[in-house]
């Protein structure tokens, strides 16, 4: 099997994404899309599967030799992919659409579960699910539906070091069955031992690398993953928040314990760990958006009894999904209430423009902020939350989908917004690319514990 | 009892005694739902819940139409009374006794709606939890940009139904992109029997109403 695309152009409301692409897949082959946020990416992906143009948007050109419906997309945000309330009913419903004969789908469900080593998710409810348990269960079903064409975008946005290493060796597997795999990713990261084709993306163009082109992304990917350094904290100095004895639970389970531990005030702190267990619980337990038992205090008071409203303006809370963060249609309006309500002086509108610019967001003021792409919803979203100038910003994920080169863009921003407005941030990444120069502790959370890493600090 | 047809004949039943007055009947198919649900081991509070929910409209029917009317008719006060809680007990045996997949597949399998329509429903009713979850986060996101809003908030709606638009394209997308085509022939992989006493039940349950309909008070 193979698939040919000629001349393909794609214009979505009248700006082009794609522009006169050609290109071959083989069969039996991996291939890994790499480009900058918004170069058009996602959007081919799109295409081959058969979603774009009947959403949105023009098409013009061919694509040869892909079947309908032999193709599956993993989308870039998980939980919008279910239809279903648990992973069992939602493969099954799939297997159903494929007219598998009843007597096969248990075990093609089982299969596909312990393929992905998601066989314990099978029953739990999708919403309870975390965003890299979702993902597992994403791929689970693409698995099952044994599709000659899987599609992923972005899969391992949400998933920590172990399980991309491992999901990315089944891909193998799959690909080894004779599937044509592509990956969209712009992290290259781990990916070099299994030897994909990459097309570089880049303004709605894309070209094949030679093996030479492809070695160097991979330097510069491995160079920007180095492991981190950082110190332990010796700080004396009041908390921010102080946690005694603190609990949390989600479905009746423990989900983390912490029975004594001190985040710093005007610090970068950086909170890793596994995906599910429990980073995006604790921000929400300390924006008040999920009960906890036991104490933690925010500057001496209890957060539970802090009232809701002064609280928001002490601490801000960047959402995984950009588009949780929005409350208006365009991205002028969502600018205008930031610039109205923030109270980040470095933000200035002549500021505000020159950033638009640095992200490459100036001219999309018209623009409807959900239709634009993963990347650039991140980067406004950013930007946004930086202009509220809340005294501490918890951040989930906030380079999840981001290049290497928007994620500089942003630590400019962050660095001369701290010079004149000096800020708490409390980061999750599992991207840890290129952070080590810009945190001062780091955090891990394992074993339902949360404890800080690196070496103690000596005296010079 | 296969939904679809217990579905069927619980609307039945409340359509008939809709338009019937008839005090026997009401008694006797309440008494049988609340049967039906003492099998199912309800929980306390699903119990106070289905008992305390229809109490006040219910006692509110009964003292207009027993102390206020002109003929102070005790009779047709406690048939409004015995309807009120035959209507509540009666949908609570479909909903306790069914989940809305197995509900969705039957209408589906037995009823032979179409699949779209079932499983469009069904995904809808599976993200109830999540809209809950997101009017609690719109209100979080709106604080932290220092808007407080409120129930009565039109920002609060228009942002909720954005995002259900949204939502409801990327349903339609996810629903495609796990193998979904309509009109396309489907499997069932937990097929919905029809047995031959749901039949019975079905009938008998409407031959029984028809009896008591006419022949009792």
């Amino acid at each position: 099997m193979e698939y040919r695309i000629h001349q393909l152009t794609f214009t979505y409301q009248e700006q082009p994404v794609l522009v006169d692409l050609e290109l071959t897949l083989n069969s039996g082959t991996l291939y890994l899309f790499s480009g900058r946020s918004g170069s058009g990416k996602s959007t081919l992906l799109k295409i081959l599967a058969g979603l774009l143009p009947r959403y949105g948007g023009n098409l013009h050109g061919e694509i040869t030799g892909a079947v309908p419906g032999s193709a599956a997309l993993m989308f870039q945000d998980p939980s919008l992919q279910f239809a279903l309330d648990t992973p069992r009913h939602e493969i099954e419903f799939a297997l159903e659409n494929l007219a598998t004969p009843p007597d096969k789908i248990p075990q093609r469900v089982a299969d596909a579960l312990n393929f992905c080593q998601a066989t314990h998710l099978a029953d739990r409810r999708l919403v309870t699910l975390s965003g890299g348990e979702q993902q597992l269960v994403a791929l689970a079903i693409i698995v099952a539906m044994d599709s000659q064409l899987i599609l992923l975008d972005e899969p391992f946005a949400s998933l920590d070091h172990n399980h991309r290493a491992q999901l990315l060796a089944r891909l193998v597997e799959l690909k080894n069955q004779g599937k044509t795999i592509i990956i969209a990713d712009h992290d290259l990261q781990g990916y070099r031992q299994y030897k994909p084709t990459v097309i570089a993306f880049e303004k709605g163009h894309c070209h094949v690398l030679t093996d030479q082109e492809a070695n160097r992304r991979f330097d510069q990917a491995d160079e920007l993953a180095k492991p981190l350094l950082a110190h332990l904290p010796d700080e004396n100095g009041a908390p921010l928040f102080s946690f005694d004895a603190f609990e949390l639970t989600t479905n009746g389970a423990t989900l983390l314990t912490i029975d004594k531990l001190k985040l710093f005030k005007d610090r970068i702190t950086l909170l890793t760990g596994e995906s599910g267990s429990g980073k995006t619980t604790l921000f929400k337990a300390l924006t008040k958006l999920h009960p906890y038992v036991g104490s933690v205090t925010h500057q001496g008071q209890e957060v539970r009894t802090i009232k809701a409203a002064p609280y928001a303006r002490q601490v801000g809370l960047v959402f995984q999904r950009a588009s949780n963060q929005y409350l208006n249609v365009t991205v002028n309006e969502e600018l205008e209430l930031s610039q109205k309500q923030g109270q980040n002086p470095f933000f200035t509108p002549v500021r505000v423009q020159m950033a638009l610019e640095k992200l490459g967001l100036a001219k999309m003021g018209e623009r409807v902020v959900y239709s634009l792409s993963g990347g650039q919803q991140k980067k406004l979203q950013l930007l946004v939350m930086l202009m509220m100038g809340q005294a501490t910003l918890l951040l989930d994920e906030p380079f999840a989908g981001l290049d290497n080169q928007s994620i500089d863009v942003v630590w400019q921003l962050i660095e001369q917004s701290r010079a004149v407005c000096p800020q708490t941030l409390i980061i999750i990444s599992h991207q840890s690319a290129g952070l080590a120069s810009h945190i001062d502790y780091r955090l891990h959370l394992a074993d339902h514990h949360l404890t800080y890493q690196g070496e103690q600090r000596h005296e010079s | 009892m296969n939904p679809s047809l217990q579905l069927l004949l619980v609307l039945w039943i409340s359509f008939e005694v809709s338009f019937t007055s008839r005090l026997t009947a009401n008694l006797v198919f309440l008494i049988l739902a609340i049967i039906v649900l003492l099998f199912h081991h309800l929980r306390f509070r699903q119990w106070l819940w289905l008992i305390c929910g229809p109490f006040l409209p219910a006692l509110a029917l009964f003292v207009t139409i027993v102390a206020y009317s002109p003929g102070h008719d005790l009779h047709f006060g406690l048939v409004l009374v015995s309807r009120i809680y035959l209507y509540v007990m009666a949908g609570a045996t479909v909903t306790f006794t069914t989940t809305p997949l197995k509900l969705a597949q039957s209408l589906e399998q037995t009823a032979h709606l179409p699949a779209k329509f079932a499983y469009g429903t069904l995904s809808a009713v599976n993200l109830l939890p999540k809209i809950k979850q997101e009017v609690t986060q719109i209100k979080a996101a709106a604080l932290m940009r220092g808007v407080t809003l409120h129930l009565w908030s039109p920002t609060l709606y228009f942002k909720a139904i954005l995002v259900a638009i949204n939502w409801s394209d990327q349903l339609a997308q996810a629903i495609e992109s796990h193998g979904f085509v309509e009109g396309h022939p489907r499997t069932a992989a937990h097929p919905i029997t029809v047995h031959w006493y749901d039949w019975v039940l079905l009938t008998s349950g409407i031959i029984i109403l028809q009896v008591l309909l006419i022949a009792f008070p």
